[in-house]
């Protein structure tokens, strides 16, 4: 049983300046304000802009909640309301949700940035969000009180309505908005107890899905301004080439041809739709210079992958004293994984539509990072950042794929170009082509044994590229959950080292980042320990969680054998199993196949999860079998490759995602907790790909320590009965 | 000048014969619903129904569509009714929801064409691509509907 606590014990100083004020129609606005914390002021972040809303309650009682997390399919513009409505007390139904507009105010209170990523929106916001909601709770208690002459402690919010028991008077929130507004803001609100939500923990229909059953929910793709024109592109082929020459003579005869945009390694064509922008395109001859990647084949990348593990690197965790237990006992193992570059392929391509005009420029695109928008539209125009207002719209699929705004300074140059709005599309194949891939990486184990077959030595040379301009750059980042101190299995002399190398290809974060490589070479090489010394993979697990914090890692696990029949796995049957950290959340993942020839046939999937206190249980379920889909594909057949310095890959026909034919059954049980909420997005696309190698072996004897699966000549079909 | 018939309404258009009516529908009528996602008709998220048949749009020129009947999305109903809408609101289908207009298309023409599907028939007839991977929720969806006999 927990108690009410103080929301002020657990808010960051920038946080504690909630503005109250009249909304433009009277009611109670919430908004952050400043001073800014120490962050902002040392990015030298202006402080003069106006507060922005968090929440409004219209005196219709209308409840208005700006998400900090744009939506795209992962549940943001539920979750994040569900959370602040909660302690508000208001009523689900009256709730219209808006898209932030860029601003530091929005920034995740943990990582600092407005970017929707890393499954850290409910777990950055969540303290907040119940500060933010008790306090208007708060605030219009009181103006109730005060209107009937009560002691605001004797009144109850539910469903937007307040209620005075011993009297039996109530009123509605918006009845009392625009007195609420004009009282002062408490400091210190009481947040509810967790056994008291009666929204939290439900699955209401996530908010805007009847715009997506209609065709009316408007994606990027969809902005249409009046006058506008639309923009195609096609950039180097080769990824470091650059714009040598061209000759778009034959484009400017094409119909409806407006301008060509040259860009430093591609080109845009403008026209009056984009089918003829597309066509004009296609007619502009073009020569790069290659750059440095040319003549730069994969096979390339693996061998200087390889070759770094003997190059001194970064020492991100040490533990005891690894090498020198790995010299001395004689009972060792060592491997080597390997994992391919991989392209998000978000559904909706990318695209933005850009306008200039005398206030500044505007934006209009689906991003995961808004202030990012806003920058690279500053960058392009050369103005201050406050010139430049984003409009988020639905992202088709984000994957951390629109964490970048590439596409927003082509759109924007392609604006400055014809002094027109612009809408610039990218084709799939540029899409494929061009993307911020999943880094190539590569990983070398070596394990020590004991003389009670115990592991007393773990080492780990993590190889991958990195870089230093980026957020969450450098070893200690993408070594992810193996360098965390909270890492589940107890080894004693314990080695962590990462190794940076720029191949030269742009790389980015892709849906569950440095946990969509670590898990799947780790995980297999505790597999292997545990073959190697004979004991069953699950139970040698299980001895390596028998400690304190490996408590929560512990009971997914059993879950997820249990659920998966373990112990009775059918005739013919081969079970995989893979479990770790990730997001904040502990996960782990059951893979049951059979093997006809070189086909896997994956007949069900049983995934357990602790995220903490589940905001949207409906939801859960939905990310995690979303994120294993995700997973799967890659595992199975996802690999973007190089040669000559370009992507092999073009389209869907040859970049394959899995089909509704190669689904298999899912099954996701979430542990109840009352932890704080961690990540539901990303978990789920990492165990897949170490349980199914992990049940390969188990089926073949066969260890695959590198994908695609398909790249050993396996195939694969679902089997759901 | 093309003539159209577009949920059930004429238009006449004036573009290339050879442009791809996905873009006469999205940029010529504003019919958005309809999506761009690969332009080789490899994923269906720009499928309609032309005389009640599931095509991917981005590869069939305007001019093979003149005197059929084509449905859209926005076509399916006025208010989000059609039984395979409410199907995927009540499955909770949709995630980023770009694929799902082409999806619920391809899921009325098989509905259409075989009232009470089985898993083969849908995992025959269901190939477009969601990255979502709202497979298992399309399924039930697809059986929901059928189950309530709804095209009997």
């Amino acid at each position: 049983m927990s108690s009410p606590v103080q929301a002020g014990a657990c808010v960051l100083n920038r946080r504690e300046f909630i503005h109250s004020a009249a909304s433009v129609g009277g009611g109670l606005l919430l908004a952050f304000g400043w001073p800014v914390g120490r962050l902002e002021a040392e990015q030298n972040i202006p402080t003069t802009r106006s507060p922005s809303a968090f929440l409004e309650i219209g005196t219709d009682g209308t409840i208005t909640v700006t998400s900090p997390a744009v939506e795209m399919g992962q549940g943001g513009h539920t979750a994040m309301p569900m959370i602040l409505i909660e302690e508000l007390g208001g009523d689900w139904n009256r709730v219209q949700v808006k898209d932030a507009p860029a601003g530091v105010v929005y920034n995740n209170p943990v990582f600092h940035q407005q970017s929707t990523v890393g499954s850290f929106s409910v777990r950055g916001w969540y303290a907040e969000l119940r500060r933010i909601g008790a306090t208007a709770r708060e605030m219009l208690l009181q103006a109730a009180a005060a209107d009937w002459d009560v002691p605001a402690g004797e009144l109850n919010a539910a469903n937007s309505v307040i209620s005075h028991p011993t009297s039996g008077r109530s009123c509605h929130f918006g009845s009392v908005a625009s007195m609420a507004a004009r009282l002062p803001v408490p400091q210190h609100p009481t947040l509810k107890s967790s056994v008291d939500f009666n929204l939290i923990g439900t699955s209401p229909r996530r908010v805007e899905l009847s715009k997506k059953i209609d065709g009316s929910a408007r994606y990027g793709i969809d902005v249409t301004l009046p006058n506008m024109l639309y923009a195609a592109i096609k950039m180097s082929p080769t990824l470091s080439g650059t714009l040598k020459s061209f000759d778009d003579s034959a484009a400017q005869r094409a119909a409806g041809y407006r301008a060509t945009v040259p860009l430093p390694d591609g080109m845009i064509v403008i026209a009056d739709s984009y089918w003829q922008a597309r066509q004009a395109l296609a007619q502009v001859n073009v020569e790069y210079a290659p750059g440095k990647l040319a003549g730069v084949d994969s096979p390339q990348i693996s061998q200087i992958l390889r070759a770094a593990f003997t190059e001194p690197g970064a020492v991100v965790r040490s533990e005891g004293d690894a090498p020198a237990v790995l010299a001395r006992l004689p009972n060792t193992l060592e491997a080597v994984y390997e994992v391919p570059y991989l392209a998000h392929a978000c559904m909706e391509p990318m695209n933005c539509t850009a306008n200039i005009d005398a206030a500044g420029c505007e934006v209009w695109c689906g991003t995961q990072a808004p202030q990012g928008a806003q920058q690279a539209a500053a960058s392009v125009l050369k103005i201050p950042i406050e010139q430049v207002r984003v409009h988020t719209q639905y992202l088709g699929g984000g994957f951390g794929r629109r964490g970048e705004s590439d596409f927003v300074v082509q759109a924007v140059m392609a604006a400055k170009a014809v002094g027109r709005p612009v809408k610039l599309i990218w084709s799939r194949e540029e899409d494929i082509q061009h993307d911020y891939y999943r880094p190539a990486a590569a990983i070398r184990f070596r394990a020590a044994l004991d003389g009670e077959k115990r592991l007393s030595a773990l080492e780990c040379v993590v190889v991958t590229s990195s870089a230093p301009t980026r957020i969450g750059a450098g070893p200690a980042f993408y070594t992810g959950s193996i360098a965390d101190s909270n890492y589940s299995y107890a080894v004693p002399n314990f080695r962590v080292t990462g190794l940076d190398k720029d191949l030269g290809v742009r790389f980015g974060f892709w849906r569950s980042v440095n946990e969509s490589h670590n898990p799947f070479m780790l995980e297999g090489f505790i597999d292997e320990i545990a073959h190697h010394l004979q004991q069953d993979p699950y139970q040698f697990r299980r001895s390596l969680l028998q400690h304190g914090r490996g408590r929560r890692q512990l009971a997914v696990l059993d879950l997820a054998a249990e659920k998966a029949g373990w112990r009775n796995r059918r005739a013919g049957h081969a079970l995989g199993i893979a479990a770790f950290e990730a997001f904040g959340s502990f996960i782990a993942t059951v893979a049951d196949i059979s093997m006809k020839g070189p086909e896997i046939r994956l007949h069900r999937v049983v995934t357990a999860i602790d995220c903490g206190v589940a905001i949207h249980p409906d939801n859960i379920q939905a990310q995690l079998e979303g994120g294993m889909v995700y997973g799967l594909t890659a595992a199975l057949r996802g690999q973007i490759t190089l040669a000559n310095g370009a992507v092999e890959q073009t389209n869907f026909t040859d970049y394959r995602m899995l089909t509704m034919a190669e689904m298999p059954r899912v099954e996701c049980h979430v542990l109840p907790s009352t932890e704080a909420p961690g990540g539901i997005g990303e978990p789920g696309t990492a165990p897949i790909a170490p349980a199914l190698a992990n049940a390969i072996y188990a089926a073949t004897g066969n260890r695959l320590r590198s994908l695609p699966l398909s790249s050993h000549g396996l195939t694969y079909s679902a089997q759901r009965t | 000048m093309l003539e159209l018939q577009v949920n059930g309404k004429a238009y006449r258009v004036d573009v290339d014969p050879t442009t791809p009516l996905l873009w006469v529908l999205r940029d010529g009528l504003d019919l958005i619903g309809t999506k761009f996602g690969c332009g080789v008709g490899a994923c269906g998220a720009c499928t309609v129904l032309m005389d009640g048949q599931a095509m991917r749009s981005c590869v069939v020129p305007v001019s093979a569509v003149a005197g059929k009947a084509v449905t859209t999305i926005e076509g399916l109903s006025n208010d989000g009714s059609h039984p395979v809408q409410q199907a995927w609101l009540a499955e909770s289908v949709p995630q980023c929801g770009y694929c799902q207009s082409g999806m619920m298309l391809a899921a009325v023409a098989l509905l259409k064409h075989k009232p009470q599907p089985t898993d083969a028939d849908i995992d025959t007839a269901m190939t477009n691509i969601c990255r979502c991977g709202t497979y298992n929720r399309i399924r039930r969806a697809i059986h929901a509907a059928a189950r309530r006999n709804l095209y009997v």
